[in-house]
């Protein structure tokens, strides 16, 4: 008579995983819900976004707001992400079916004259007047329109516009800082974009999707680029234009993947309330399934500054802390420990924590929430 | 039945008094005494009251300590859990009681209150605090609405710095401290330092702050500084990791990079529109040590030419200010917020806030392998300003994001846990909440009440300011000397 407990691999406590967030510590208030944030690349300031279309930056620490600019009328903010790099400082932010590249006011004036060469020498490139022709021969709208936003914004420090074709929900910066990628999930055929920021060129990678597109990601060393669509995740080529792999989580409706700063492994989180695990050396099917959220995952992010950390975010209203360690030999899956689950966001007509982000070193973590307020946690 | 409990036996054992404080040392006859073991604190601190020894005029309560730890028991109680015998003479150090700070007084702030800094007679080194007048005590305050403020202690205010426009900061202020009586140092997140010359009315009820120098090199928020008044320099630490030396002497001072200054960008948020135009000037060197945001930068007390900092980057470090080249690295477990020496220890022992609620303490000095000498804890968020106490040479008081301010003594030490990293462990000995909060529960991260400057001075008492924008005021009452 064999405890088949006892041949199980025994995990390690989760003391002894130390260190990872475990507190509350600093609080950011807006009035409405927030639906995205970031963390700089310095770890000074938060960017945060949400439904009364104000894009705010705080300190991180004493949760002091130092900028804030209205980009959008009607529209809420879906999402902030900073530019990668501390060369320049250029926050992108979505509201409607407008991207906007902003450089706020928190930098040194070398920083900031960086910032808007960085933004402005695309100016320098036609594109915007290249229109394709359709099938028949008349003119296409352009997919993108890239513009000044008015003199309002302006002063703000928000100095451009790209006008797509519908509601953009994700904007996903490559690490050199030149492309970003943007999803528009009702845009159908141009669901997907791809930015060149130097030449203000948007291109649309990918005419036949099967599915509606949900998320996507630049892998964080090769030339592949991953696109979610409901139910997979599909690798391509940039270069050679080629698909490369279909990842099945069996998931039935992917929120949210993020990739290990390895490379090889991947984290998905899903509306049907499924965190998933993919190690892509071994299978396209997940090596592990975890349903610990009583609600959807709207949210999964790797810790990418050396701890093996990563953390999911639910309707719940919270999040929860794995230790996840990859390790070199191919053949052996990462361990996967459950560390904490963060409580304290209130959970709002049904919706909880709706984005997370990582400080680019630190074991912290911030959170998004419904109800108005952002959390650091460390 | 019948039951005899005999009473135990009062045992007796003999006691040396010894002090510290010259003002309360016993004649060299009354340094014995035999005392019944059944005795603890309070009765010791009467014996030592009594007639016969100290004949304090007004009760002084007293703590003692055996081999530098507090004795919290009887002697008795002492003596077996220490296995020691009666016939052991026991040497008791007897130390003025802590006397708890008392809220005295909030002064209000239109905006946050970023930094403290007192002026007085013992705030001030050599001829400048000979010449100081006794009651012309200043409280210096910096805000995040860009403003330094003068006050005195009845909470009047003396001088506001002009606005931007004027001279004045364009952003908010992280750092304000007095360099003489006469001249005033403030950065924040404009990334300037700026000088003001002060003066006051000969009635001390107004006074004028002049904008007399703008110093520029820094790239990111400066969050602290430095001053050492006789030599005009200043230190400062920032968020672009760097570490500035700078002089007030606008004649020795290098150039302003002008890649920096106001006038470079094309930007059209910042046209300048400055009425006044201060002199502007460029640090004597910008050292590139530390790997993260630098949060605090102090000269070594007695030696101005030494200088320790703490970063994000988990490392204290120590420099060489003549050459300004980096001596030693200290690596901790946790991001550094605030740094205070501690004078008075023999040791020259260092402090050290964390975001991981402790501070750390440690001793330059010593080789790389004893990093740790003491954790403090307690507070339960990141800790943001750490200040020595005036009057021991073992006590501290610091500030953090929790919205206390928390006042600790070395001595008062248990041994750690392991989960604590084993070493010593002091926990505070008074906790002052803000008196804004009237007692309510403490929110959330600090959210509201966040303290972010403390200043310990002997004469004003424990100066906090912090999010709730109030600069409060607590102070020990009563502390009698035996000399008057
Ligand atoms: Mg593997």
């Amino acid at each position: 008579n064999i405890d088949p407990a006892s041949l199980l691999p025994k995990l390690p406590r989760p003391e002894e995983l130390k260190p990872f967030p475990t507190v509350c510590s600093v609080l950011y208030r807006h009035k409405e819900r927030v639906r995205s944030l970031a963390i700089d690349p310095s770890g000074i300031f938060l960017a945060t976004g949400g439904d009364d279309g104000i894009v705010r930056v705080f300190e991180v620490t004493t949760a002091r707001q130092v900028w804030h600019s209205k980009i959008g009328d009607e529209e809420a903010v879906n999402v902030v992400r900073w530019r990668p790099g501390r060369d320049a400082t250029i926050l992108a932010a979505a509201a409607g079916e407008d991207i906007f590249l902003m450089v706020p006011d928190i930098v040194d004036i070398e920083t900031e004259q960086a910032s808007l060469d960085l933004l402005d020498a695309g100016f320098g490139y036609a594109t915007n007047t290249v229109q394709a022709l359709t099938a028949n021969g008349a003119r296409k709208d352009p997919v993108a329109k890239w513009t000044r936003p008015g003199t309002r914004l302006e002063a703000d420090g928000v100095l451009i516009k790209i006008t797509v074709r519908s509601t953009v929900k994700v904007i996903t910066w490559h690490r050199r800082g030149d492309f970003f990628s943007t999803v528009a999930p009702t845009a159908q055929k141009s669901a997907v974009a791809i930015h060149t920021l130097s030449k203000h060129l948007t291109q649309i990678p990918f005419r036949r999707l099967p599915g509606i597109a949900q998320t996507v990601q630049f892998h964080p060393s090769r030339p592949l680029f991953f696109v979610a669509t409901q139910r997979t995740i599909r690798s391509y080529d940039l270069q050679k234009q080629e698909l490369i792999k279909i990842i099945q989580p069996g998931a039935r409706y992917i929120s949210s993947f993020d990739i290990h700063p390895g490379g090889d492994n991947i984290i998905v989180g899903s509306y049907d309330r499924r965190l998933l695990w993919h190690d892509l050396d071994l299978s396209t099917r997940p090596y592990k399934t975890m349903r610990f959220h009583s609600k959807a995952i709207r949210a999964v992010k790797y810790h990418k500054g050396g701890f093996p950390l990563f953390a999911d975010a639910s309707d719940d209203g919270s999040l929860q802390i794995f230790h996840g360690k990859v390790v070199s030999d191919l053949m052996e899956n990462a361990t996967i420990v459950p560390v904490k689950v963060l409580k304290g966001h209130k959970v709002k007509s049904a919706l909880g924590v709706m984005d997370i982000d990582w400080h680019y070193k630190e074991p912290w973590v911030s959170s998004a929430g419904a109800d108005g307020t952002c959390r650091l946690w460390m | 039945m019948e039951t005899f409990i005999s009473e135990p036996a009062v045992r007796q054992v003999q006691v040396q008094f010894f002090t510290n404080s010259p003002d309360i040392a016993l004649p060299e006859e009354k340094q014995q005494l035999i005392v019944p073991t059944n005795i603890g604190r309070s009765g010791l601190s009467q014996i030592l009251n009594s007639d016969s020894m100290l004949a304090t005029p007004n009760i002084v309560p007293f703590q003692f300590l055996i081999n530098s730890s507090f004795l919290r028991t009887t002697l008795e109680e002492y003596l077996s859990a220490s296995g020691f015998s009666t016939e052991t003479q026991i040497r008791l150090e007897y130390v003025r009681s802590f006397i708890p700070p008392i809220y005295e007084a909030s002064f209000e702030h239109d905006d946050w209150v970023s930094s403290i800094n007192v002026l007085s007679a013992h705030s001030l080194s050599g001829r400048d605090a000979l010449k100081f007048a006794p009651g012309q005590e200043r409280i210096l305050s910096g805000s995040y609405d860009g403003l330094l403020r003068i006050w005195n202690k009845s909470g009047q205010i003396i001088a506001t710095s002009p606005m931007a426009g004027d001279g004045g900061h364009t952003q908010g202020v992280k750092a304000a401290k007095f360099m003489s009586q006469n001249k005033i140092a403030s950065a924040g997140m404009d990334r300037t330092i700026r000088i003001w010359q002060y003066t006051e009315s000969e009635d001390g009820f107004s006074g004028k702050l002049k904008p007399k120098l703008e110093l520029y090199g820094h790239k990111q928020y400066i969050y602290s500084l430095a001053v050492h008044g006789p030599s005009n320099r200043i230190l400062s630490a920032s968020g672009d990791d760097k570490i500035g030396v700078w002089t007030t002497n606008e004649a020795s001072a290098p150039e302003a990079p002008s890649s920096l200054l106001p006038s470079s960008i094309r930007s059209k948020r910042r046209k300048s529109t400055a009425s006044v135009s201060t002199l502007q000037r460029g640090p004597l060197s910008l050292i590139s040590a530390h790997t993260a945001p630098v949060q605090g930068v102090i000269f070594k007390p007695d030696d101005p030419t030494v200088a320790y900092s703490c970063s994000q980057d988990h490392t204290i470090r120590s420099f060489d200010l003549t050459t300004s080249t980096l001596v030693d690295t200290r690596t901790t477990s946790h991001p550094l917020f605030s740094i205070t020496a501690l004078p008075g220890v023999s040791n020259q022992l260092l402090a050290a806030g964390t975001s991981a609620r402790h501070i750390t303490l440690l001793d330059p000095r010593m080789s790389a392998s004893t990093t740790q000498a003491m954790t403090l804890r307690g507070h339960t968020n990141l800790i943001t300003s750490l200040a020595p106490d005036p009057d021991s040479r073992y006590g501290l008081v610091s500030a953090s994001n929790d919205g206390t301010c928390r006042v600790w003594d070395l001595r008062s030490t248990r041994q750690g846990t392991k989960e604590e990293g084993s070493g010593p462990v002091g926990e505070a000995m008074y906790i002052i909440e803000r008196n804004s909060q009237n007692g309510a529960k403490r929110p959330v991260g600090g959210e509201g009440i966040k303290v972010f400057s403390v200043a310990w001075d002997k004469d004003v008492g424990i100066v906090s300011g912090g999010e709730d924008k109030m600069l409060q005021i607590n102070r020990g009452k009563g502390v009698t000397s035996i000399a008057t």
